[in-house]
C-alpha cells in the first residue's frame, strides 16, 4: 500500500577509460542501424544513458507493468526503485518520502527475481522466515505469517523441503511467498515468469491476478512479454532505449498507440504496416494505400483536423483482427496467400501485398468455403474506425 | 545383431578390466610408501637400512622416544611450536583469503582489474625468491631472535596469503549475485549476507582454504630454516625431522623419524575429518540456470 512517484529519473552507466573501445563500438552500432530495434542508447560524456527522464506516478494499490524489448531500461528502473542501483539523477518518492539515499532494507519493498534467487541451504520455511527474522518479528507471529503466505501460494506441504527438491513452478511460488510474507508496501517483480514453460506461465499468471486481489500492495512488474503486460497491468509503461514511449491502460495502448513502436509491440500477431499517403478531398482526409482509398471515421477526421495535419506520406497501420474481407466499394486491396495457419476458431493468413508480408485474422465462419490455397488472391480492407496513421519521418501517431 | 551386442559388451568389459587394473597398480604405488613408513615407525631394529621389507620386530619405543628423549632433539617442543604457528596462520590466512576473494568477486572498485593482474604476475614467482629480503626485514623489526621467531614465521606465512584469492574468488563467482540481492531486499546488511548466505553456500571452499592454510605452515621447511637458523628452541617439526636424518643422528633416530612423519599427519587428518562434516550440497535449487 503505497504511492510511488518517479520524477525525471535518469540512470547513466559511466564509461571508464578502459572501455573506450566499448564506447566506440556503441557509437558505431548506433550509426550503422538507427532504424532497427537494436539497443540504441544515448551516449553522453558521462556514459551510457540507460534510463532517461522517467516520470511516473503510481497510485496506491495499482498494478503497473513495465514492458519493452531487452535492454530498454525496464529492469534498471525497477532496480532503482528497489535500491539495488543508484539513481544518477531525479527523485524517487514512496508515500511522499524521498527514497534516493535510503538503503534497500529500509524502503519496505520486496522483490521477486527472474531466477527465483532462493537460499539453497535453507528449507522453504527458513526461506520464508528469513525476511521476518531480520526484522526481529516474534516467533509466534512469524510462524503465523509464514503459514499464511504458504497457504495463499499452496506450498504448505513443501515447507520442510529444500529448494532443490522443488520444481520450477514451486520454486517461483516460494520466491513470491518470500516477498509477500512480510506484507511489503511495494512488491516488485522482475520477469518472474520468464523461466517457466508456457503452460506453467499461463497458470502462474492467473495466480498472480488472484494474489493481487488477496494482498494489498502496490505492484510493479517487469516483463518483455506483451501478453503478460496486457493481462496483468492496470496501466502499462512501454519503454524503448531508456525512454518511456507511452503510459496507459492496456485498452488505451492497444487502441491508440502513440507511435509505430508501441503499435508494433502491443498486440499479437503484430500490427501490419503499409506505406501510404494522406490526402485531403475538400474538407475530408483520405488515406491512399495499396491502390485503395480509405476514409477515416468521423472521430479520426476530427482528431486530424484538430492537429491541423497537412497531406503527407504516412505509414498506415492495421491490426490483423481489424482487417476484413467484406467488400467495400473502392477500398479493396489485394494480396496473394503465402501461408495460412488454421488456429481453430480463426485462420491467420499471411498475405503477400506488393512484396510486403501482412497478416490477417479471419474467423473460420466468415471464410464460407472460400479457397485459401497458396498463391490464391484475397481481397481485403481495413475498418475505417481502427486504422492508424503514423508520420513516416517520426513514426508518431498523427492523431496525437 | 545379438552377436554385435555381445561383442560390444565383451569389449566394454575388457576395457573396464584394463582400467581397473591400471587404477589398482596406481593405488598400490600411492599406498605403499605410506604403508611402509607406518611399518617403519613400529620397527624394533634401529638404522636406516634393513634387508627386509617387513620389520623383524615391532615396538612402540620409537614413539615413546620421540616424545620423551628431549636431550638431542626436542620433538614435543617443535610440535607445539608448529601447532601454534599453524593454527594462528590458518585462522589469519583463511580470513585474509576469503575477504580478499569475496570483495574481488562482489564489489566493483577502481584498480580491481589492475590488482588482480598484479596478483597474478606476483604469484608466478616462487615465494622463496624473497627469502633473503624477508629475513632482513624481519631482522630489522627484531623478529629473528628468541621467541619472536614464532611471530616472524606467522607473519611470513600469513601476510601474503591474500594474494592466493583466485580459487576462492572463482567459487564466489559461481554464487549468483541475485541471491545476495534477494537477501539485501529481505533486509540483510552486507555482513549478514556474508555470514548467513555466502559463507554457508561457500562451505566447500572455506574447508579447502582452512586445510591449505593449515598445511602450508605446518609442513614448510624453507622459511622455518631461514628464520630459525641454529635457534633450536624455535625449531618446527619440518626442521626437526630433517635433523633426524643428519649423519650424526640417523642411526639412532631413523625409526623415530618415521614415527614423527606419522605423528605430523595426524593433525591434518583430524582437521580433514572434522571439516568433512561441513561439506554440503552445492548451489542446486537456488536459481534457475
Amino acid at each position: 500500500m503505497a504511492t510511488i512517484s518517479l520524477q525525471h529519473i535518469q540512470k547513466i552507466y559511466p564509461i571508464g577509460e578502459t572501455s573506450k573501445k566499448q564506447k566506440a563500438f556503441l557509437k558505431k552500432a548506433k550509426e550503422d542501424n538507427p532504424e532497427t530495434n537494436k539497443v540504441n542508447l544515448k551516449i553522453t560524456e558521462e556514459g551510457v544513458v540507460a534510463v532517461d527522464d522517467f516520470n511516473l506516478e503510481v497510485e496506491d494499490n495499482e498494478f503497473i507493468v513495465f514492458v519493452g524489448p531487452s535492454g530498454c531500461g525496464k529492469s534498471t528502473t525497477l532496480r532503482m526503485i528497489a535500491g539495488l542501483e543508484d539513481i544518477t539523477r531525479g527523485d524517487l518518492y514512496i508515500d511522499g518520502v524521498r527514497m534516493n539515499d535510503i538503503e534497500p532494507k529500509d524502503r519496505d519493498i520486496a522483490m521477486v527475481f527472474q531466477n527465483y534467487a532462493l537460499y539453497p541451504h535453507m528449507t522453504v520455511r527458513q526461506n520464508l522466515q528469513f525476511p521476518l527474522e531480520l526484522r526481529k518479528v516474534p516467533k509466534e507471529q512469524m510462524d503465523r505469517q509464514v503459514d499464511e503466505a504458504a497457504e495463499i501460494l499452496g506450498i504448505t506441504e513443501y515447507l520442510n523441503r529444500k529448494p532443490k527438491a522443488l520444481s520450477g513452478g514451486q520454486r517461483q511460488r516460494v520466491a513470491i511467498g518470500r516477498a509477500i510474507v512480510r506484507e511489503p508496501r511495494v512488491l516488485l517483480m522482475d520477469e518472474p515468469l520468464s523461466n517457466l514453460d508456457a503452460k506453467l506461465r499461463n497458470q502462474m499468471r492467473a495466480e498472480i491476478i488472484k494474489l493481487r486481489q488477496r494482498i494489498k500492495s502496490t505492484f510493479i512488474y517487469v516483463t518483455h512479454d506483451q501478453t503478460e503486460a496486457m493481462t496483468l497491468g492496470d496501466r502499462i509503461v512501454i519503454m524503448k532505449d531508456g525512454l518511456i514511449q507511452q503510459i496507459g491502460t492496456p485498452q488505451e495502448v492497444f487502441d491508440n498507440p502513440i507511435n509505430t513502436f508501441v503499435a508494433g509491440f502491443i498486440g499479437m500477431p503484430q500490427m501490419n504496416f503499409y506505406d501510404g499517403s494522406l490526402d485531403k478531398e475538400g474538407d475530408r482526409y483520405v488515406i491512399n494505400v495499396l491502390g485503395a482509398k480509405i476514409y477515416p471515421s468521423e472521430e479520426k477526421q476530427a482528431n486530424l483536423k484538430k492537429n491541423d495535419v497537412k497531406p503527407m506520406d504516412i505509414i498506415v497501420g492495421a491490426r490483423p483482427e481489424h482487417i476484413t474481407l467484406k467488400e467495400v466499394e473502392g477500398a479493396m486491396m489485394e494480396g496473394s496467400v503465402d501461408v495460412s495457419e488454421m488456429m481453430g476458431s480463426s485462420v491467420h493468413i499471411h498475405l503477400n501485398t506488393g512484396g510486403h508480408d501482412s497478416i490477417i485474422i479471419v474467423p473460420t465462419l466468415d471464410l464460407g468455403g472460400q479457397s485459401l490455397a497458396i498463391g490464391s488472391k484475397v481481397r481485403f480492407t481495413f475498418a475505417p474506425n481502427v486504422v492508424h496513421m503514423f508520420n513516416k519521418e517520426t513514426g508518431k501517431n498523427l492523431e496525437y | 545383431m545379438k552377436d554385435e551386442k555381445n561383442k560390444l559388451s565383451l569389449r566394454r568389459r575388457l576395457v573396464n578390466l584394463l582400467v581397473h587394473l591400471l587404477l589398482a597398480v596406481l593405488a598400490i604405488i600411492w599406498i605403499l610408501p605410506i604403508f611402509w613408513i607406518v611399518l617403519t615407525s613400529f620397527r624394533a631394529e634401529p638404522g636406516a637400512y634393513t634387508n627386509t621389507f617387513l620389520p623383524q620386530g615391532y615396538t612402540l619405543n620409537n614413539y615413546i622416544k620421540l616424545f620423551t628423549d628431549r636431550n638431542v632433539l626436542n620433538f614435543p617442543k617443535m610440535f607445539v611450536n608448529t601447532l601454534i604457528i599453524a593454527i594462528v596462520c590458518c585462522i589469519a590466512s583463511t580470513f585474509f583469503i576469503l575477504s580478499v576473494a569475496y570483495s574481488l568477486s562482489r564489489m566493483r572498485f577502481k584498480f580491481r582489474k589492475a590488482y588482480m593482474n598484479m596478483a597474478m604476475i606476483l604469484g608466478l614467482f616462487p615465494g622463496f625468491m624473497a627469502m633473503v629480503a624477508q629475513y632482513f626485514i624481519l631482522k630489522a623489526m627484531g623478529l629473528t631472535e628468541g621467541s619472536m621467531v614464532r611471530l616472524g614465521l606467522i607473519i611470513v606465512y600469513s601476510a601474503c596469503t591474500g594474494l592466493g584469492f583466485q580459487i576462492a574468488k572463482g567459487f564466489f563467482d559461481t554464487i549468483p549475485r541475485s541471491i545476495d540481492e534477494a537477501a539485501v531486499m529481505d533486509g540483510a546488511s552486507q555482513w549478514v549476507v556474508f555470514t548467513r548466505i555466502t559463507m554457508p553456500l561457500a562451505k566447500p571452499i572455506v574447508i579447502y582454504t582452512v586445510m591449505t592454510s593449515f598445511i602450508a605452515p605446518w609442513v614448510d621447511f624453507v622459511f622455518a630454516k631461514v628464520l630459525c637458523r641454529a635457534n633450536a628452541d624455535q625449531f618446527t617439526v619440518a626442521i626437526g625431522l630433517w635433523n633426524m636424518l643428519q649423519k650424526e643422528y640417523i642411526y639412532q633416530w631413523y625409526t623415530c623419524f618415521a614415527a614423527g612423519a606419522v605423528v605430523i599427519s595426524i593433525p591434518i587428518a583430524a582437521l580433514f575429518l572434522y571439516m568433512q562434516r561441513f561439506y554440503v550440497e552445492g548451489m542446486s535449487g537456488a536459481v534457475k540456470g
